[in-house]
């Protein structure tokens, strides 16, 4: 069992290390130094062994320490009455509600699909060592924070080390009821996709831990200790049920194979989202062109994607006008929160750039564009005429900023509604401001979105994402979006910048789009 | 009409995958490109598709000066076609967009019946099309667009035998026009369909003759040069 154990921690680190050069190979500039040879590099390797292990480590103790710390400790002050109580109250029914949710056992991961499934390791071995090994993880990571939080909560010392235990032994029951359920009914529980009832249980053990005790009410301790005791009681019975279970090879291929929330390969994934995008497309005999060329392509595209094109915006606006109108009702009927709501409306503008990120359906649609259009058209060497190309580009271009202009333009005039109903600005140039600049929002995230996907066009034939400086986009996009969430600045200030900022790059980027994307829009190979 | 290769030369990192390929392909004539696993048969088709850069090299077609995107047509193993169109509405649009260039302009209908799509299908879309018939679409599209070399890389594979045997005909009369190359790895289907074989062997492309001397067998002789015997 050791040897298994040690053969599936060095599967994992192996492969683990090869994603980490994979990504770094994928980076422009640095592809071009990195050696395909640096797969057998043996300093690379004890390099990504090393990073692997801190991150086991961080693996072990960070989740941990977050968890008591935000979900138990830093709640204390909330409830009245004995902090060791409660703390133990939130620590016994979180513990029952984790367990459900989180058994490591019944998790589908990358790491079982390799070991067991290509690799056809014993599945009794690797998963028997691998559970013990979590478990011991559970211990070692739980028990310097029961401690110290416990400590500073008002445990008894003794009490924090048998908290960890606790855990270990309420999953152990858990995994072994979700071997019994399959021994019996031939169903495996995937942790990720639980059974509704499951659901009911944590919902109402989650009640429990934070709802009980408003009401001032917490579990003795004593009547808490019990259960610790008697957990870890029937924990030694689970322990010597999953030790004999016999049926691992045969659940874990259920629950890897067959789970139609659990994609391991990239190729399995990228089935599932070529099945979803083409899920997308809606055949309606009614829905025909009479334009020609491009129009005709790009507009019978629009109408067999309504569902996440017109359908999706016309949700938004929907949402966003009955927003807007639960607003005014409540700003009519309370006009003590006028000045705060003006405040809000003048200086927090930079919040609604991550709103529009929000809204903009760019990203989906560019990746319906290709998963279900450019996958198959880009095989056409005829396709990829500059002509072609950019004439496309041209419609799609149009389409995506007269759509997400809808909801623009409601938050648009909402905005100046908004501000004039509590008490109105000085200037009212922050009226036209507060407009300009969220359709120039939508403008920019619509440009933005296109141009990305035709200077990076980051897929390959088998609609595999080859491109991490697309993924870095992406992410940077999200980043600084986010970001502009703590940012206060004056309506008028930031409204004008970011309105001369969004026009400028789109002019920008349209223009090098036109100039280079006959170049790059061309699948990768 | 000749295709002529000159020095064409393509490697992935230090990976010869061509090296210095020198060769030249002649219109009529449909030349079966046979290779083992790995050789670089879809390499050299995505050089000649300009997909990938070649490293060295040129490649031209004698009666133009450039070659242009019209003048080549690939033809996928995996058929790729635009899901969200009916087969009707996929003909329309390449014909909106190169009606200058085709020639001897048919209907969509009688192009339909080139391929033998049956009517009740061309109406329908092409996500529901089985793999056969996404196969005949592309084929069709490149027919229709009439390029001058027509690189096919196993087409024929997932086609049953009926329909197999009538693009093997289609090929057979486009011929005339065009210079075809056919990558394949079933032999047999490579000596029955083409004029000429070529082999891609360790980064070179080499004529076999298929003109046998008695007692030669030609099969043996293919699969001991593709060994390397």
């Amino acid at each position: 069992m050791i040897k298994s154990f040690v053969i599936s921690f060095r599967l994992k680190n192996a492969y683990r290390i090869n994603s980490i050069i994979y990504s770094l190979k994928q980076l422009p500039f640095i592809k071009k130094i990195l050696p395909n040879r640096l797969y057998q590099n043996k300093g690379i390797k004890i390099f990504g062994n090393i990073i692997n292990i801190l991150l086991e480590i961080l693996n072990i103790f960070l989740g941990k320490f977050l968890y008591i710390w935000l979900m138990i400790f830093s709640l204390l002050g909330i409830y009245e009455g004995n902090s060791p109580d409660i703390f133990l109250h939130l620590f016994f029914f979180l513990t029952l509600a984790g367990a459900i949710l989180n058994t490591y056992m019944f998790n589908p991961t990358k790491d079982k699909y390799y070991a067991m499934i290509l690799m056809n390791m014993d599945a009794r071995e690797y998963t028997l060592s691998n559970y013990f090994y979590a478990m011991i993880k559970t211990i070692v990571g739980f028990l310097p924070f029961t401690v110290l939080f416990g400590y500073l909560a008002g445990v008894p010392i003794w009490l924090s080390f048998v908290l960890p235990i606790f855990v270990c032994a309420v999953k152990m029951i858990m995994a072994a009821y979700n071997l019994r359920v399959y021994s019996k009914e031939r169903k495996v529980i995937n942790e990720n996709n639980p059974p509704r009832s499951y659901w009911i249980f944590v919902g109402l053990f989650l009640l429990c831990a934070y709802g009980l005790p408003f009401l001032k009410i917490t579990l003795p301790s004593v009547v808490v200790v019990i259960f610790f005791f008697l957990a870890i009681l029937v924990g030694l019975l689970a322990f010597k049920s999953i030790w004999k279970f016999s049926y691992y090879r045969k659940v874990y291929k259920e629950l890897l194979l067959n789970s139609p929330v659990y994609m391991t390969s990239e190729n399995l994934k990228n089935q599932v989202v070529r099945e979803n995008t083409l899920k997308q497309i809606e055949y309606d005999e009614r829905f025909t062109s009479t334009k020609s060329g491009f129009a005709f392509f790009h507009d019978l595209f629009v109408k067999r994607h309504r569902k996440i094109l017109t359908l999706a915006i016309k949700k938004q606006s929907i949402v966003l006008i009955f927003l807007f109108l639960f607003f005014v009702v409540v700003l009519l009927l309370n006009k003590g929160i006028h000045q705060q709501v003006n405040t809000i409306l003048l200086t927090y503008l930079p919040y609604f750039v991550f709103i529009m990120y929000l809204l903009n359906r760019g990203q989906t649609v560019t990746q319906a564009m290709f998963m279900n259009c450019d996958h198959s058209m880009l095989t056409y060497r005829i396709y990829r005429t500059p002509k072609v190309i950019l004439g496309i580009f041209k419609e799609r271009l149009k389409t995506l900023i007269t759509l997400n202009l809808i909801p623009a333009s409601i938050l648009g005039i909402a905005l100046p509604v908004l501000l004039y109903i509590t008490g109105g600005t000085d200037n009212p140039l922050n009226y036209l401001v507060l407009f300009i600049s969220i359709l120039a929002m939508s403008i920019f995230f619509s440009v933005h979105y296109l141009v990305m996907y035709y200077l990076l066009q980051p897929y390959n034939a088998m609609t595999e994402m080859k491109s991490s400086t697309y993924s870095i986009v992406q992410g940077l996009t999200y980043f600084v979006c986010y970001f502009m969430i703590d940012l206060q600045l004056p309506t008028m200030t930031f409204g004008l910048a970011i309105s001369v900022f969004c026009i400028l790059y789109s002019v920008i980027s349209l223009f090098i789009a036109y100039r280079f994307a006959p170049k790059t829009f061309k699948l990768r190979v | 009409m000749q295709l002529v290769i000159e020095h064409l030369k393509k490697n992935f990192e230090k990976k010869e995958v061509l090296k210095d390929i020198s060769f030249t392909f002649e219109q009529g004539k449909i030349y079966g490109l046979l290779g083992r696993n790995g050789a670089g048969k879809t390499t050299f088709f995505n050089c000649l598709n300009e997909d990938l850069e070649v490293d060295g090299g040129r490649f031209y077609l004698t009666d133009k000066e450039k070659i242009e995107d019209c003048d080549i047509g690939y033809v996928l193993s995996t058929p790729n076609v635009p899901e969200f169109l009916t087969g009707r509405e996929f003909l329309k649009f390449f014909i909106d967009i190169n009606q200058n260039r085709i020639k001897d302009l048919k209907s969509i209908d009688e192009y339909f019946e080139l391929v033998q799509i049956n009517e009740e299908d061309r109406d329908r879309l092409l996500k529901d099309y089985s793999h056969g018939m996404k196969n005949k679409m592309q084929m069709l599209v490149n027919i229709i667009m009439n390029p001058q070399v027509l690189l096919l890389d196993e087409p024929l594979t997932s086609f049953d035998v009926v329909v197999a045997e009538e693009m093997k005909n289609l090929l057979r009369d486009i011929k005339k026009d065009h210079i075809i190359i056919f990558s394949t790895h079933i032999m047999e289907l490579a000596l029955d369909l083409c004029d000429e074989i070529v082999l891609l062997n360790k980064g070179v492309l080499e004529y076999v003759d298929k003109r046998q001397k008695k007692g030669e067998p030609l099969k043996e002789k293919i699969i001991e040069a593709l060994k390397g015997e």
